[in-house]
């Protein structure tokens, strides 16, 4: 490097104070509200719980909160990742379905194989969607409005309309399930990992830079190289693959599946997780590590609702009125008014 | 026009500053009514923020505004429509999606019954702006959705809601046209041109443009800016062209020009076009590009500039000719086939394109050339934050915090970071830069300027857009003028004498 062979050694010794309040700054915005408040919010709403009724946060109730958690964090991983380029996917918790149906068909027959290849195939499925939205240009929330119809279909068509259960291999299964450490399921583990990775992702990789710039700016992006058609794919193929493991985590949960069943209602609480998890819905700003929050959020607020003595009738409302509201404390703001 | 025609504007000692910049500094002057009046001036004149005081956009610091014999004093945009200044904008703001008749009575609607409740009266809004039409003359049915109008058709219908808006019944109202002729073809300048007439009968007309020609065929006085203030303002009758070139530009035509390395026009050019077009936007254009050399092309906007600028990058297509990189010629040219072979590219709308304003300097730095900073697919957050960390120091970008995110730094410092995102390549060939010191000040411009010269000096060849004739006679060692998307003239400053900015603007209209 050539360019920057002529700057003195003395800069560094004269910008010292400058370095001291820059790195105040840094930890200032790593403190930031949009990165604390998903956790801040869960652990409230965990308090709350915990004082009305102590009961729901022992062994059991952790169990079973985690367990309706785990697809939504797995949809919701995905789906923080294509927000995070500025897109949305409608088709993710489809997809989710749909792969649970084939793991259900498949893996009697085949074992660890097909859960492989399922995975495979889904994660083709998301990038399909990835590549029509990135050379045709359709909007994405028409184009996954459009492969949400199709996909719907397909499970129904598949499935042959009836209940699909696992009839051989099934413990291979199920044990995702059954296994716990600390009372959580080894699908929560798995998102929780996958959470992890994908973090990494976003921060560590040229990949995941590129993904953040193109939902950032994208015009911005293109005049600076960056392979936007490519991170755009690459999202929409990330979205596949982990709807495929909440389509596993819902195979492993029910030992079956089907088109109405079991994770039929995964999509409006997953984009719900990754809001409440701090994504921003106009692009550019994601912390799968806080989805991982916003999906226990989002699957803890009808059992908090439950706890503080809200009757049946009353879940939806309670839901709703707590989605507006949690994502009103977590949103960003600093992106200004621009709202999608 | 009679001389005694009532005066509808006038303005005493108008000014506004941005900070310590005058832009418009103690402005007066009066229009009757009837008047065309030409407003013309360099980039950078005033010549916009005095409209944006007109419009009512902004408000002037000190002086007085009075329109049809009142003082205005405007809060905002719909003040100056209500005292009948209507404002056709450079870049036009329709609904293009609605019809004529709602584009012409947008205003209107919630005032004069021509909706109740929320709902359209359409016979009345149709036939309001039918009247408003016929006024002007112009032949367009109301009905029409906007957006399948032609451009020009388009600005009648613009200067249609201007007019719409009457002050009342006894005052006159003021068109202001903003370079209404930049993206015209002849046939519609006289459509234009007939249209202006028309207008003088009822009302009073600025006519802000670059060419002078029409300034001087159309208007009954032309007024020049220069700095922020009136420099000139005369009857059209016996000015000449000569005349308001000097009103237009600085006394002193001797521009300190760069001590030239005088690099070899033999050899291998680092980038040469050949008859480059691109239909509606820049025809024939050849010129080569050496490596250390620095190119200028200069024109109006609308010139044909930017889009070759842009064509050479990749960043749009073109029709026919071609573009050879290194003595190669390129095809199915594209911006990551660019960016590899050497080029570089700083766009004019630097927030929008030049940048991602919410990442910070590190990363900004990283996204184009990550090769200096990574391990395979991953990037080296320590190594990324020193290469930031040394351009940050060399170009002096304040604050020096290279973690902050680049959309909250002032422009300046963006630009250097946006710079010193493609110098971070020494494979560097060709710098193409689009209006590198817009909006800033003599100090970032001298470092900015600065650091141009030294990517020269390393053999990287400059392709680039000034702002000012004046940044070209001091940075080009050739400048194109370029007129309506041909090449107009060319001056190679390392054999040419002495060169004036007169000369080139002549070239330029």
């Amino acid at each position: 490097m050539t360019h920057r062979a002529d700057t003195p050694a003395t800069v560094e010794a004269l910008d010292r104070p400058d370095k001291v309040a820059a790195t105040l700054a840094r930890l200032r915005r790593m403190a930031s509200w949009h990165i604390i408040a998903p956790p801040l919010v869960f652990f409230a709403i965990l308090l709350v719980v915990g004082i009305a009724n102590p009961a729901y946060l022992g062994p059991f109730g952790i169990s079973i909160a985690t367990t309706s958690a785990a697809p939504i964090l797995l949809v919701a991983l995905g789906q923080s990742m294509v927000l995070n380029t500025g897109s949305i996917d409608l088709s993710n918790a489809a997809i989710g379905l749909f792969g649970a149906i084939l793991f259900a068909l498949t893996i009697p027959e085949a074992g660890i194989l097909a859960m492989i290849a399922v995975l495979v195939a889904l994660t083709l499925i998301g990038a399909v969607n990835g590549v029509i939205l990135a050379y045709t240009q359709v909007p994405s929330f028409a184009l996954t409005l459009g492969t949400l119809g199709i996909l719907q279909t397909a499970a129904l068509v598949t499935s042959g309309s009836e209940t699909i259960y696992v009839s051989e291999n099934r413990d291979l299964v199920t044990a995702l399930h059954t296994i716990k450490t600390l009372s959580v399921p080894l699908t929560f583990w798995i998102g929780v990992l996958a959470a992890i990775f994908f973090w990494a992702l976003l921060r560590f990789t040229i990949v995941g830079q590129n993904m953040t710039a193109v939902g950032k700016n994208e015009s911005g992006a293109i005049l600076s190289a960056v392979p936007n058609r490519r991170a755009k794919i690459i999202a929409f193929a990330i979205s596949g693959f982990a709807s495929g493991l909440a389509g596993l985590a819902i195979v492993a949960q029910a030992g079956s599946a089907s088109a109405s069943g079991l994770g039929s209602n995964l999509l409006l609480p997953g984009i719900a997780a990754a809001l409440v998890g701090g994504t921003s819905i106009s692009g550019g700003q994601a912390n799968p590590i806080n989805v991982v929050f916003g999906a226990l959020t989002v699957a803890f607020v009808p059992i908090a609702a439950q706890a503080l003595g809200f009757g049946a009738q009353a879940q939806s409302l309670v839901y709703g009125v707590f989605i507006i509201v949690i994502v009103a404390l977590t949103t960003s703001r600093s992106r200004g008014s621009v709202i999608k | 026009m009679k001389p005694d025609a009532p005066v509808v504007l006038k303005l005493t000692n108008v000014s506004r500053s941005f900070g310590k910049i005058r832009a418009v500094r103690s402005v007066s002057l009066e229009i009757r009514k009837g008047e065309v009046i030409g407003l013309t001036g360099e980039n950078g004149a005033g010549k916009s923020t005095l409209l944006k005081i007109l419009a009512g956009i902004e408000r002037p610091d000190e002086g007085q505004m009075e329109i049809n014999g009142k003082v205005a004093n405007f809060k905002g945009p719909n003040d100056a429509l209500k005292a009948g200044v209507g404002v056709v904008h450079q870049e036009q703001s329709l609904f293009t999606n609605l019809t004529v008749a709602e584009n012409i009575e947008h205003q209107n609607i919630n005032h004069q019954g021509l909706s109740r409740f929320g709902i359209h009266d359409w016979r009345r809004i149709n036939r309001e702006a039918r009247k408003v039409l016929e006024k002007i003359g112009v032949d367009l049915d109301p009905r029409t959705r906007v957006g399948d109008l032609s451009f020009v058709d388009r600005q009648m219908v613009e200067i249609a809601r201007a007019v719409s808006v009457n002050p009342d019944k006894s005052g006159t109202p003021l068109i202001i046209l903003d370079e209404p002729t930049a993206v015209l073809e002849q046939a519609e300048v006289e459509v234009l041109e007939r249209e202006i007439r028309k207008l003088r009968e009822f009302a009073s007309v600025i006519f802000v443009s670059h060419r002078l020609d029409e300034v001087l065929r159309i208007c009954d006085r032309v007024v020049v800016m220069r700095h922020g203030e009136l420099t000139s303002d005369r009857r059209t009758e016996g000015v000449t062209k000569d005349e308001l070139f000097r009103a237009m530009v600085d006394e002193t035509p001797a521009v300190a020009t760069r001590s030239r390395a005088v690099p070899s026009k033999e050899g291998q050019a680092a980038i040469e076009v050949r008859d480059l077009t691109r239909h509606g936007r820049f025809r024939n254009v050849s010129f080569a590009v050496h490596p250390g050399e620095i190119v200028a092309l200069v024109g109006t906007n609308g010139s044909g500039r930017g889009a070759i600028a842009r064509a050479l990058f990749g960043a749009e297509t073109f029709d026919a000719g071609t573009i050879e990189v290194n003595g190669k010629a390129v095809s199915r040219w594209t911006i990551a086939k660019a960016v590899r072979a050497g080029l570089a590219y700083v766009p004019a709308e630097r927030k929008v394109e030049g940048m991602i304003g919410g990442y910070p300097g590190t990363r900004n730095i990283a996204l184009v050339h990550p090769e200096h900073a990574r391990t395979g697919p991953f990037l080296r957050p320590r190594k990324m934050a020193q290469i930031a960390q040394e351009w940050f120091d060399r170009l002096g970008v304040s604050p020096n915090d290279i973690h902050q995110p680049l959309g909250q730094f002032s422009g300046g410092n963006q630009q250097k970071v946006v710079l010193a995102k493609w110098l971070n390549n020494p494979e560097l060939k060709v710098l193409i830069l689009d209006h590198p010191l817009r909006g800033l000040d003599i100090g970032v411009s001298q470092a900015v300027n600065r650091e141009i010269r030294k990517a020269c000096d390393k053999g990287t060849a400059v392709v680039l857009i000034p702002d000012t004739i004046e940044e070209a006679l001091e940075m080009a060692d050739e400048i194109l003028v370029l007129k309506d998307g041909q090449v107009s003239a060319r001056h190679d400053m390392r054999s040419a004498g002495e060169l004036d900015v007169r000369e080139i603007v002549s070239e330029m209209v």
